[in-house]
């Protein structure tokens, strides 16, 4: 079950925290993988964690249209693609501007729906594919200081469902998935603003504590498997039960 | 860095609280309107004020609006 030998997996946001959990998982279950991520050290080091051969990485920032254009150029016919780049941030709604509003969106929206705009035009995704999206459970509640990062995350939830209505003529399967809290190094700051103590406590707030990056990659193999060929158009919310309240 | 300027700068985060009731010497954590939120809110200014990032910690450890001053004016050193 859930083997993704012969499939071809593009990853973003490859070089830490969840996105690289995904590139060691995907590999660990026989996927090939073609790993991006800003910082080309970091992305090594990713390529160097993975099970098996023939990976590939290419360093690139996928805010530079340029680079984003290059990638795809390159790219063979993809049977996966997870979008996992992104950024936090925590911001009060007085602050957060124009400049800040197009910065969050940059890199959480607009950057990974034109590589799947372009990846679409270049006809680079198999029929069959799946497409997974690096959601977020704050893209449906109401945390304060998240205004533009939930509203990044809520942007792509939707672009997942007109996706996924889009592409099902050709077989292709878009979904999300929306975790809580996951200890991450972009977790750290968030940690480091939150405060240490305030941000232990609110794990109590979890009934089965905070996730790990395996428990967000392992809902990513589901999607990407063909074992799952009837899911599309979800956003699974993955959070310990932080919801449940 | 002037702290006069500091100190509205600050005082202009909060909505309920009289400008008058902050001054240098205030325990802000101390004033009835201060929450998380504020404590955003404060990173938020001195990063668009003044170009550096405290951290959430940073303010816990702060006790008045001087202490926060000095942190800042320290960090901003260091920047340049």
């Amino acid at each position: 079950m859930f083997s993704l030998r012969g499939k071809t997996v593009l990853v973003t946001g490859a070089s830490s925290g969840i996105g690289k959990q995904i590139c060691i998982t995907l590999a660990g279950q026989g996927a090939q993988l073609i790993i991006t991520g800003r910082s080309t050290e970091r992305l090594s080091e990713t390529l160097q964690a993975l099970a098996g051969e023939g990976h590939q990485m290419i360093p690139a920032d996928l805010t530079d249209s340029a680079l984003l254009a290059e990638l795809v150029k390159g790219l063979p016919v993809l049977t996966g693609v997870v979008f996992c780049a992104g950024v936090i941030t925590y911001l009060p709604a007085a602050f957060s501007n124009e400049a800040k509003i197009a910065e969050i969106f940059k890199v959480n929206y607009n950057s990974q729906i034109v590589l799947c705009q372009q990846i679409l035009k270049a006809k680079k995704i198999a029929k069959g594919g799946a497409l997974v999206f690096i959601s977020s459970i704050s893209s449906q509640l109401g945390v304060p200081g998240t205004l533009l990062y939930a509203s990044s995350k809520a942007a792509v939830n939707a672009a997942v469902k007109v996706l996924a209505a889009e592409l099902s003529s050709q077989k292709i399967r878009v979904n999300a998935i929306a975790p809580g809290i996951v200890r991450t190094p972009l977790l750290d700051t968030a940690k480091d603003i939150m405060e240490k103590e305030r941000f232990d406590n609110a794990e109590k707030e979890y009934p089965l504590g905070y996730g790990e990056p395996a428990d967000v990659a392992n809902a990513t193999v589901f999607y990407l498997a063909d074992e799952s060929k009837w899911a599309t158009g979800n956003i699974m919310i993955l959070d310990g039960g932080y919801t449940l309240k | 860095m002037e702290i006069t300027v500091f100190v509205d700068n600050f005082a202009n985060l909060f909505d309920e609280t009289p400008k008058a009731e902050i001054g240098e010497t205030t325990n802000f954590k101390g004033l009835e309107e201060w929450n998380s939120l504020l404590g955003l809110a404060t990173v938020a200014m001195v990063d668009e004020h003044y170009g550096v990032r405290v951290s959430g910690d940073e303010i816990k450890d702060a006790q008045t609006v001087t202490d926060l001053f000095e942190l800042v004016k320290q960090k901003s050193a260091g920047n340049k």
